[in-house]
């Protein structure tokens, strides 16, 4: 009898369009390759436009992650012109930055990688009844009230952004928004009430009681100290995620990379861990111990296994990196439109966990050295980012009262090379562009997805959501719900990565409309 | 208060029925207590413009339901079928009228669709204004109309 069995697993959760194909023998993922279905033009479309329109045209690339694409664009623009932006202008697009993310990682966890925890599969696990009342799609408490929570925390964009998503209040030298004391004020009492259900639903506790949660035995004693622990979202995710073997699954490449992001403006009362100049550190980690330093200049993309025309086989930097796309149907060896980015010509995956483990946070550093870099784990680091972001936030608004100066003119663009280097919500996000006789002459994007989604590179090496589903148990190849948790708990957005119209539904397909 | 919501990118041809009825109701005045909204792809966004509203017609393009340049009023229930486990970038409106009844933190609004069929010429894109603004005026019935 053979039990060799390919998969391909189209994956309708993610914010875009990937396809995972699995080789699976004896109920056992032996080889995995994770594509990238839809082309991305943003790059070529950049070219020969005016050095700012990035500010209007890059946000668009998704609708989940348009602050972040737009901080990348002014900071790069910030560079070449010299640009400092005045303290509250820092601040504010800080704030706007981490309302981004307190909607994605919330809406993420609880609208996308808990509707796998009520597949059919665990009907007969303990706490399934549980699970469906809190996460079944449209109708799970948690589900609903992850909804609504969400739409009053991004009010905080819309006051300081005008709009979400699709802003482009973010430009060189500060941001256009002018923020009045109310408007402040207004702000911060969405953040307020946003805390008060994250803490009362989600931790079971107050933002300090979690933040003392330091290793892994220690996380075993908070879930145990009460029921309300117990009882929250995350305490909850943890003992089901535990039952259901979410801990022993997805461990990846187990090294780690990060941009930084969020500077700290001058005067603030926010202190890094560590003592460094940006809130969330960049670094370059292998293993959960070994962090060191980033050095922007080791950042390639392969493009062996993508299609995308070969330059001469090896990474490039992104200053030097094309997009030519190449698809004829006969080269072999490509499966992907997404890129195949490497630190140092290693695959390293990156988002919450891996901003954890390069801050040496010592609970997310014992976790992985315990357990490894499990789905279970990937996915709390995920829910409990709002914990650190929380607090930084609340300061910044409150001293943007005081400091109300958002904006300091740059001049004119002048020509020039820039970077601009920030963690969205899926992590490291790059913007690497020049600007030559008043027009951009290059762009190149580098987005989080292509980090955990990459495809082989040009030694052959697979990406960490690859290497992540090696060795992944499929108990049910009908049903391999399994993938499903590994994938989803890198937090996939092909969205940036491949970008493109969504074109040639099936025919007799009924749609209403199309963009959403 | 009652509320017009087009959705929809005025940049793709097959999505953009719902902003070019609403540059077309721009020109012309509203009824009493109702309001204009460009709902673009707002997605989950559109909420804080459903929450608390009496009354919401939404304005978006379809597929499936009609021949090309038909103008359905649909059931909001029979759009909501349409919606994915989660809201993703297909999700959109189904997924919104979905959830609807569960998240609204004010009052559930009387929710009204009007569908246009694709590809609409400026006929079809008028005929979806008129029909968005008698619905608004909650003069008329949830039927068609072609």
């Amino acid at each position: 009898m053979d039990h060799r069995l390919s998969l391909n697993v189209p994956l309708n959760r993610v914010e875009g369009d990937l396809e995972i194909r699995a080789e699976v023998d004896d109920g056992v993922v032996t080889d995995a390759r994770a594509c990238g279905t839809l082309y991305r033009g943003f790059e070529t479309m950049m070219v020969g436009r005016a050095a700012l329109d990035g500010l209007v045209i890059t946000p668009r690339i998704c609708g989940m992650c348009s602050t972040a694409h737009l901080s990348a664009a002014a900071r790069a623009l910030d560079m070449i012109a010299g640009a400092a932006p005045p303290p509250s202008a820092v601040r504010i697009r800080n704030v706007a930055l981490m309302t981004e993310q307190l909607q994605s990682d919330l809406r993420q966890m609880f609208l996308m990688f808990t509707a796998d925890l009520v597949n059919e599969r665990y009907a007969r696990a303990p706490l399934f009844e549980e699970a469906v009342r809190r996460y079944e799609p449209f109708k799970g408490r948690t589900v609903l009230d992850t909804i609504r929570e969400t739409r009053k925390v991004l009010e905080i964009l819309v006051i300081v952004g005008g709009q979400w998503p699709h802003s482009s209040f973010i430009v060189p030298g500060g941001v256009v928004s002018v923020l009045s004391p109310t408007d402040l004020m207004q702000c911060r009492l969405l953040l307020r009430g946003f805390r008060d259900w994250y803490e009362r639903r989600v931790l079971g506790c107050p933002l300090g009681r979690w933040q003392d949660v330091r290793t892994a035995a220690g996380l075993d004693e908070w879930l145990e100290e009460s029921e309300a622990h117990r009882d929250g979202d995350l305490g909850f995710c943890l003992r089901y995620g535990r039952s259901i073997g979410l801990d022993r699954m997805g461990r990846g490449v187990e090294r780690f990379v990060s941009f930084g992001s969020l500077d700290l403006p001058d005067g603030t009362g926010v202190q890094a861990r560590g003592g460094g100049s940006r809130l969330v550190p960049a670094g370059f980690a292998s293993g959960h111990d070994q962090v060191r330093g980033f050095d922007e200049r080791k950042v390639t993309e392969h493009v062996a296994s993508s299609w995308f025309a070969d330059g001469d086989g090896d990474g490039r930097h992104p200053m030097q990196g094309e997009t030519r796309p190449y698809a004829t149907g006969q080269e072999s060896g490509k499966y992907s439109w997404a890129k195949a980015p490497r630190y140092e010509g290693l695959a390293a995956e990156t988002g919450p966990l891996a901003e954890a483990v390069i801050a040496r946070d010592p609970l997310f550093v014992d976790l992985v050295r315990r357990d490894g870099a499990s789905a279970l784990v990937r996915a709390i680091a995920r829910l409990a980012r709002a914990a650190e972001v929380i607090p930084a936030m609340e300061a910044w608004l409150a001293e943007s009262a005081a400091d109300p100066v958002f904006y300091r003119s740059p001049g004119e663009i002048p020509d020039g090379e820039g970077s601009g280097l920030v963690e969205a919500s899926r992590g490291a996000l790059g913007h690497w562009l020049r600007v030559e006789r008043g027009a951009i002459s290059h762009y190149q994007i580098v987005s989080p997805t292509t980090w955990n989604a990459s495809p082989r590179d040009g030694a052959g090496a697979r990406g960490p959501m690859e290497e992540a589903l090696v060795g992944t148990t499929v108990q049910d190849a009908a049903n391999p719900v399994e993938l499903g948790h590994v994938v989803r708990s890198f937090d996939p957005c092909l969205v940036c990565t491949v970008h493109a119209l969504r074109r040639g539904r099936p025919a007799g397909h009924r749609t209403v409309g199309l963009g959403l | 208060m009652t509320r017009i919501v087009c959705i929809g990118s005025r940049f793709r041809a097959e999505d953009a029925a719902g902003p070019r009825v609403y540059d077309r109701l721009l020109g012309e005045a509203l009824p009493p207590g109702v309001d204009l909204v460009d709902g673009g792809l707002a997605g989950l966004g559109l909420l804080r413009f459903v929450d608390g509203a009496e009354r919401v017609v939404f304005v978006d393009q379809v597929s499936g339901f009609g021949r090309p340049g038909d103008v359905l009023a649909l059931d909001p229930g029979d759009a909501a079928l349409a919606a994915p486990p989660s809201p993703d970038h297909g999700g959109g409106l189904p997924y919104l009228l979905r959830v609807l009844p569960g998240v609204c933190e004010k009052t559930v609004p009387r929710v009204s669709v009007v569908g246009v069929e694709g590809p609409a010429d400026e006929r079809a894109i008028a005929r979806a204004a008129a029909l968005a603004m008698e619905l608004a005026a909650g003069a008329a019935a949830d039927r068609g109309a072609r």
